[in-house]
């Protein structure tokens, strides 16, 4: 009780400033239930039902779009491709975006020049980019040309259409013979994608360890040299830890762009071919959705997607905290 | 790659969209001195929509959606100032749907947003058949005497759910056969007519040209010649079974598959070309299979090749080809059906259909207006022939998905991964998962 005039009397003031403190954010507030909340809330709420776009009808079904996409072949294809881009491309573009980092970081002449060059694909439209890549992959293209003239072979068939995974022919080559599909590895096809978004992404990845390198302070390397440590033990010694949060931030937004691949598997592969193996699960989202008119098998498939990119982010998030650095 | 080309002009938007380039201006001068006499209501008595009773009590706004490129654009804008000459109670807002069409009017009708009038390619119509997304035509068709015997066959069944009709085709083009009449000749043959006889005209091509005669790629809706040819398809007529497992459809796999195994055809990624009618264009093989948009493809890229056409040989069971078609189709949630009617009648009749024939990019779906187009583009009578024996590209609601699936299954058989037994069990597999039976 003799706590309660206190209260009442603090009472009228909280509430005001509470109420100005939501009229303050109201604006944003909105926005972001329109067109972020609600949305996403819908995603959830559609995966629950059968739902068709064009059909009025739309009958509470549970969780047995869920049911049906883990019975669902498209889904064990698409989420295994999606694992293997994730993969493959994540660290390449980190250690790539580290290298041209430390490179672009050095007082070389023509330090701009090779700074705008290696980030102007990311700011180039990937539809674009996609398109060019289509003519250079081709039988009579530009890559197939280069390796014609420093006299090696080409792949039959040509590079987007060979659905041959790329572990598989390494383990042919050493004489081991019918590899499960996880273990093929990603195609040919999804390999020559993956490696046009690796030089997509690599120059973004660049600017964000650029700002990283140049937030160390000097102070750091000077007391280094002075104990008497060489370039290479001050880059692994210094660099890298340092750079640890940059490279948190680097791998969460890798592994959220390369789990949503869409645009470039429709451009360049459309229907996920070869057999599929460029069938990713943003794709599927698609097919199942507008091609299938199945829109709650596609949140479905999308909530799915959510948690996987979720976990992940959670389970870096703990390795970050685990090694001291948040 | 090219399969994305090989997609893009194998589907049906092509039938739109195939000739982006042909050239407008010579063509309109072309429809002014053929038609000017032609458009008194006179001058073709056998095709001549009679006089609209509906269009009596219709009037108000109608919306129409569609997807065209620069020309299409310009060929409904000319087929609607001649609705607005004839109908001046009905307006009419033409909104154009430039790409991912079908996203689009999904989209449109879930928001209850879809116009009146909408195109409607096979490939998807029985999918929104099957919905209620369309008006049943059959009333208003009876009320102003309009009958579907008026449309080559296969069209109209192609929108054609349950004994009702959903909409009338606007233009359509099968698959017939486009060769190099040098590489024929120096091969010392004729067209082909049999199955046989195409394998030994293919060979012989080989040996007079030294490189695969016929480009075909794995592609469900290319397989599918094969498929109707030996008497087979992916379902009943009623689709109340798959009969993607009958012995027909193996023997079409296994013909199709052979000449891909016997080095007689060769995929278009294999010869370093976007698509078939690409591989044809650069000289890369005499002969392909492809339909109505080759025309403006050969007029836009190589103008001076000789060409020559012919129907596809028939197979065991007779002659067959896919029918590609869009027809005009009227939304079942319309405040305005009556003038939707009115609108969709004059589109798919002898007069707005004239608009479109000038500029050939797809051939007219009335029988009547045979004679009329094929003294603009006389070569092309082997493709109207097929109007007669044709089979409407359609597998059931869900055949997109299926045929991405099939399309798959085809990739995987001809890059050696299975063989043509596991290929058929996979395909009535996908036809299971993803058509739905009535």
């Amino acid at each position: 009780m003799a706590v309660f005039p206190t209260r009442k009397r603090r009472g009228p003031i909280e509430a005001e400033d509470a109420l100005a403190g939501w009229v303050f954010i109201a604006p944003a507030l909105i926005v972001l239930t329109v067109f972020v909340f609600w949305p996403i809330a819908q995603v959830f709420w559609v995966s629950f039902h059968e739902w068709s776009l064009i059909e009025p009808g739309r009958p509470f079904r549970g969780l047995a779009n869920y049911r049906d996409l883990f019975s669902d072949p498209d889904f064990e294809i698409a989420l295994r491709n999606t694992i293997w881009f994730a993969l493959g491309v994540v660290p390449v573009q980190t250690f790539l975006g580290v290298l041209l980092a430390v490179l672009a970081n050095r007082a070389i002449p023509g330090k701009a020049f090779f700074r705008t060059a290696f980030y102007f694909p990311s700011i180039s439209s990937s539809v674009v980019i996609s398109v060019i890549f289509i003519w250079m992959y081709q039988q009579n293209g530009l890559i197939n040309f280069g390796l014609r003239a420093i006299g090696f072979g080409t792949p039959q068939p040509p590079w987007l259409s060979n659905p041959k995974g790329v572990i598989e022919m390494l383990l042919n080559a050493v004489g081991i013979d019918n590899v499960t599909p996880w273990l093929a590895g990603p195609s040919v096809a999804l390999a020559s994608i993956m490696m046009m978004n690796i030089w997509t992404t690599m120059g973004s990845m660049m600017v964000i360890f650029l700002a990283g390198l140049q937030g160390i302070s000097g102070d750091l390397y000077e007391a280094a040299s002075i104990d008497g440590a060489n370039k290479r033990q001050q880059f692994f010694q210094i660099t890298i830890p340092m750079l640890r949060p940059v490279i948190f931030f680097v791998t969460t937004l890798g592994f959220i762009g390369t789990f949503q691949v869409f645009d470039q598997i429709f451009v360049m592969t459309p229907g996920g071919s070869p057999v599929k193996t460029t069938l990713t699960l943003g794709y599927l989202v698609y097919e199942e959705g507008f091609r299938g008119f199945a829109m709650g098998m596609a949140c479905a498939i999308a909530v799915v997607l959510f948690l996987i990119i979720l976990s992940i982010y959670l389970i870096q998030r703990r390795f970050i905290k685990e090694s001291g650095l948040d | 790659m090219s399969s994305s080309l090989t997609r893009s002009r194998s589907s049906r938007r092509s039938v739109v969209k195939g000739g982006a380039a042909l050239g407008g201006l010579g063509l309109l001068s072309a429809r002014g001195s053929a038609f000017a006499q032609d458009a008194s209501p006179s001058a073709s008595p056998a095709g001549e929509a009679p006089v609209s009773v509906v269009a009596e009590r219709a009037s108000g706004e109608v919306r129409m959606a569609g997807s065209g490129d620069a020309i299409g654009q310009e060929i409904t804008a000319a087929q609607l100032a001649g609705f607005a000459a004839k109908y001046p109670n009905i307006t009419v807002t033409y909104e154009n749907i430039p790409a991912e069409y079908l996203v689009q009017i999904q989209t449109a009708i879930a928001a209850g947003n879809a116009a009146d009038v909408f195109f409607v390619q096979n490939e998807f119509a029985q999918d929104f058949m099957s919905r209620d997304v369309l008006l049943p035509i059959d009333d208003y068709m009876a009320e102003d005497g309009i009958t579907a015997d008026m449309y080559y066959t296969p069209l109209v069944n192609a929108y054609t759910w349950q004994g009702a009709l959903y909409g009338l085709p606007k233009d359509w083009s099968p698959i017939g056969a486009v060769y190099d009449p040098a590489a024929f000749e120096s091969a010392g043959i004729e067209m082909p007519t049999t199955w046989d006889e195409l394998r030994t005209a293919l060979q012989a091509l080989k040996d007079a040209t030294g490189q695969t005669a016929l480009a075909l790629d794995p592609n469900f809706d290319r397989f599918v010649i094969f498929m109707y040819q030996a008497g087979g398809n992916t379902t009943n007529e009623d689709v109340t079974e798959i009969t993607l497992g009958s012995p027909e459809v193996t023997q079409a796999l296994e013909y199709f598959y052979g000449l891909y195994t016997d080095g007689l055809s060769a995929t278009s990624v294999d010869i370093g070309a976007g698509w078939p009618g690409d591989a044809f264009v650069q000289g890369l093989t005499s002969m392909v299979f492809e339909g109505n948009w080759m025309f403006p493809t050969l007029n836009d890229q190589a103008p001076d090749k000789e060409f020559a056409v012919a129907e596809l040989p028939s197979g065991p069971a007779g002659p067959g080809t896919p029918a590609f078609t869009q027809a005009y189709s009227i939304f079942s949630g319309s405040q305005n059906p009556d003038a939707a009617w009115v609108l969709t009648n004059y589109l798919t009749s002898v007069d707005g259909v004239r608009e479109m024939m000038p500029y050939g990019l797809a051939l007219p779906a009335l029988p009547a207006l045979e004679g009329e187009f094929l003294e603009l583009f006389p070569e092309r009578a082997p493709y109207l022939a097929a109007g007669e024996y044709a089979t409407s590209v359609q597998y059931g609601p869900g055949g997109q998905t299926f045929a991405t699936d099939a399309n798959a299954v085809l990739q995987s058989l001809f890059a050696g991964q299975i063989d043509v037994t596991e290929a058929q069990a996979q395909l009535v597999t996908a036809a299971e998962n993803n058509i739905t039976l009535n």
